[in-house]
């Protein structure tokens, strides 16, 4: 397992150069110029041509990406332009929100999701089943700018219980108090995902639920909801491992729309601001971070399979 | 801890998360931005939002009292020569910076001289500028080539403008904005810490020297009755209007037109308009193309579009808009009808017949606008069907704003493109009388009024100048104003001394909660 493990994690060195080398060239192709874009309205063509070549910004596109990735190599992302601070600073204050706010919403999934999941399949058919299948298809189509708004309208605005918007950090004043910021924006956020490990824990409950180690546990008297948590739920977890791995990469990575409604200060918007804006050197070191999470997540996934499932061997 | 205590502990936690809510004390202004400005450095950057949170950190020699007539700030008094060239201005005594450094003249000497170097509007005044020196320990001399007439409301205008900001921090500065470790100044607040996306905070400054006098406008007594000012970028509207209405946030900028009815008759929120309208511009290209020096067939475009259903279309509500043909409102000195009979003529068949004398033979003029703005977008959409019924061949080019400040940079790219106008209290500071703005605007004609324009003092005199420039501006159409809008806020009616309207940028010294 730790030469899996190894072999793994050395296997995301030539995956990141190519992502990076990527990323590099469509930002690079897209017109705008950050020095343009800093200097603003009123500066001459000669002050822009001036900045861009402090910026490195002049040079040949393949010398620039060498002299990034030199520096990346030595733990360097750069320099916001934008900001004006060091990259892994910016991405760290990004981080710090995408992540508390993805564990949340991971928690809602799992409290919400598992058991209405599993109480569907073994109801399978009856209303019980009817009501939670129309409950999730119902969730997983709104969408989250509709309900995130009306959250904040009616437990925000309306009852006065959470606050509607932002996210002081839990080392400003009010600490880790201050993560009831993140309620309603994980909540909107729960609601489709909730919905999707719903339906999914139905769907593998249910094909488990057909095979024969079933079957026999059932004839040997076994009381049903013995059956169906450690001999049906066990066996389909196996693929809902797998969601709950991708849904918190996304969940750090793609929670857009929900950040801009919340207004929080998360990766998501971080990346599409820095796009707006021109700033290579955020776009390029955010990019580089979520590949990474991805492939650590796809990792811990595989390494999660072989403990789940004794018939998976990891070589 | 078993499953249901530790449930219960939760439902606990849960709750006490909620109810401190309330904590947050009065001592805090928060204030919902659209956005984050590109740096706060008052001399280079011309960012509204950027003045909004800098002006209470910098101040000039000068400002604006609430009838946009510049008065000392910084200033104490000045004197000028006879024949006009030479101003000595002397200076408050007792002004201390954020460091704790006394303000001298040797700081304002060199603040102005970066300004006049790198500043977005110095080369304006710097042009004209022989030197400046230090007279004495609060004593300035300032030398002209020839008499500048706007040089006060250049000074006073702090946004693109000459913030005072300390010697050494001036020393090591070039044309990029300063750092946010160097945003050292004199206002009743100072820089505490900028979170990337999170907020801007600034603190009261407690060794402020206010000027004398009562509070009028940007002049008079500031008095810093926050401990904070906090400024949070909150992009959607939705939620800026929410969280004001939750309590979460004093003060909200940059509201739509479409919910001022609603929010005017909510007794749970103050709007405030601001005094200052801003105005879209179509700039025109003057460097290449087929409108490059066809002053004939710009006036047809000119004929061919009726502002106001695209004002009704992108703005809304009657009250926020003016389809007014002035480039300063009605009320202010600079207001003038000269030119303003060809602002929005909406006449098809004419535009058409002037086109063809124009020697039009439909070739396809190249129309850039942003979708960051809806407004502009709403408006091109308009626009360009108008041109279309009197037979212009337009190609519409839809970009996002960063491209846009790109291309326009580029004479082939384009014919026009649209941006908008903040107000400004002098016309010399309007963009198109800037000859590097791309549009490229430098006539013969143009060069001469603008020179009798500066040279004079005389406030009536510049008047009747500004009506020639205007009807210039109508006759050879190097841009196209699109007509007034007003902007307004929202506040908490919890706030104190606001009062009804803004000047241009909101300000929060003497204001409570």
């Amino acid at each position: 397992m730790l030469v899996y493990t190894i072999k793994r994690l050395l296997a995301l060195i030539p995956t990141l150069l190519a992502a990076s080398i990527l990323v590099f060239l469509f930002i690079h192709l897209i017109p705008g110029d950050p020095a343009a874009i800093l200097l603003g309205d009123t500066a001459t063509p000669e002050e822009v041509a001036a900045l861009t070549r402090e910026m490195g910004l002049d040079e040949p596109i393949w010398k620039q990406y060498l002299l990034w990735l030199g520096n990346v190599l030595q733990g360097d992302l750069g320099t916001s332009v934008f900001f004006r601070e060091p990259v892994l600073k910016v991405i760290g204050s990004g981080a710090e929100t995408s992540i508390l706010l993805a564990t949340m919403t991971m928690v809602w999934i799992v409290l919400f999701g598992i058991p209405i999941g599993i109480v569907s399949a073994t109801k399978h058919g009856t209303w019980v089943d009817q009501v939670t299948s129309g409950g999730a298809m119902l969730f997983a189509s709104i969408p989250t700018f509709w309900l995130g708004l009306y959250l904040i309208l009616i437990f925000a605005v309306g009852l006065g219980w959470f606050p509607s918007s932002g996210f002081p950090s839990v080392s400003d004043d009010g600490g880790w108090t201050n993560l009831r910021y993140l309620i309603l924006p994980s909540l909107t956020l729960a609601a489709p995902n909730a919905a999707l490990i719903i339906r999914l824990v139905r769907a593998s409950m249910l094909d488990v639920a057909r095979e024969d180690h079933v079957r026999t546990a059932r004839a040997k008297g076994l009381h049903p909801a013995k059956v169906a948590i450690k001999h049906i739920f066990r066996n389909a977890l196996i693929a809902v491992a797998a969601a709950f791995g991708f849904t918190f990469a996304a969940l750090v990575s793609e929670a857009v729309v929900t950040e801009t409604v919340f207004s929080l200060p998360g990766i998501g918007r971080l990346v599409v601001q820095s796009i707006l804006r021109r700033d290579y050197p955020v776009i390029q070191g955010v990019i580089l971070v979520i590949v990474v999470l991805y492939m650590v997540i796809n990792l811990l996934v595989d390494l999660a399979y072989a403990r789940l499932d004794p018939r998976v061997s990891l070589k | 801890m078993n499953l249901k205590t530790w449930s219960k502990s939760a439902v606990a936690g849960l709750a006490l998360m909620a109810l401190s809510g309330t904590a947050w004390a009065d001592g805090m202004m928060r204030y919902a931005t659209v956005g984050e400005p590109p740096s706060l450095d008052q001399h280079v950057v011309t960012s509204d939002l950027a003045t909004t949170i800098a002006h209470h950190m910098f101040e000039g020699l000068y400002t604006f009292n609430a009838a946009n007539a510049p008065v000392g700030l910084l200033a104490a008094g000045e004197t000028i020569s006879d024949d006009g060239k030479t101003i000595t201005i002397s200076l408050r005594e007792g002004v201390k910076f954020h460091n704790g450094q006394d303000m001298t003249s040797a700081d304002v000497v060199a603040s102005l001289n970066r300004w006049g170097e790198h500043g977005s509007r110095g080369g304006l005044l710097f042009g004209n500028v022989a030197g400046v020196e230090a007279t004495g320990d609060h004593e300035v001399t300032i030398t002209l080539n020839e008499p500048f007439g706007p040089w006060k409301n250049l000074m006073a205008f702090i946004n693109g403008g000459p913030a005072i900001y300390p010697a050494s921090v001036m020393e090591a500065a070039g044309k990029e904005p300063i750092a946010p470790e160097n945003y050292i100044g004199t206002g009743p607040y100072k820089f505490s810490e900028w979170q990337p996306n999170r907020h801007v905070e600034l603190v009261r400054f407690e060794d402020y020297a206010s000027p004398d006098g009562a509070a009028d406008g940007y002049a008079g007594e500031r008095k810093a009755e926050f401990d904070t000012l906090r400024f949070i970028p909150v992009p959607d509207v939705g939620t800026r209007v929410s969280g004001l209405k939750a309590g979460d946030y004093d003060y909200a900028e940059s509201i739509p037109g479409d919910l001022y009815a609603d929010l005017d008759a909510d007794n749970g929120v103050t709007t405030i308009l601001n005094g200052g309208p801003i105005f879209g511009l179509v700039f025109m290209n003057s460097k290449d193309g087929p409108l490059q020096d066809n002053f004939a067939l710009r006036r047809a475009i000119q004929t061919a579009i009726d502002k106001t259903p695209a004002l009704q279309v992108a703005i809304g509500p009657e009250g926020l808009w003016r389809a007014n043909g002035s480039f300063l409102p009605e009320g202010n000195i600079w207001h003038t009808d000269s030119g303003a009979e060809n602002f929005s003529m909406g006449n098809a068949e004419k535009a058409k017949s002037m086109a063809k004398e124009a020697g039009y033979d439909g070739e396809p003029i190249k129309f850039m606008v942003s979708t960051n703005y809806p407004f502009h977008y709403d408006k091109a959409i308009v626009y360009t069907k108008q041109l279309a019924q009197a037979g212009f061949n337009i190609d519409l080019q839809v970009y996002d704003w960063a491209t846009l400040i790109e291309k326009r940079a580029q004479p082939d790219q384009w014919d026009l493109f649209f941006t908008h106008h903040g107000f400004v209290p002098d016309p010399i500071l309007i963009s198109v009388m800037n000859d590097n703005y791309p549009g490229w605007w430098t006539t013969d004609e143009k060069a001469a009024l603008k020179a009798k324009f500066t040279a004079s003092s005389d406030p009536a005199e510049r008047q009747a100048i500004w009506s020639e420039i205007q009807a210039l501006i109508y006759e050879q159409v190097p841009t196209m104003k699109t007509g007034d809008v007003y902007t307004y806020n929202i506040a908490s009616p919890d706030l104190k001394g606001l009062g009804e309207a803004t000047l241009i940028w909101p300000h929060f010294w003497n204001v409570s909660k």
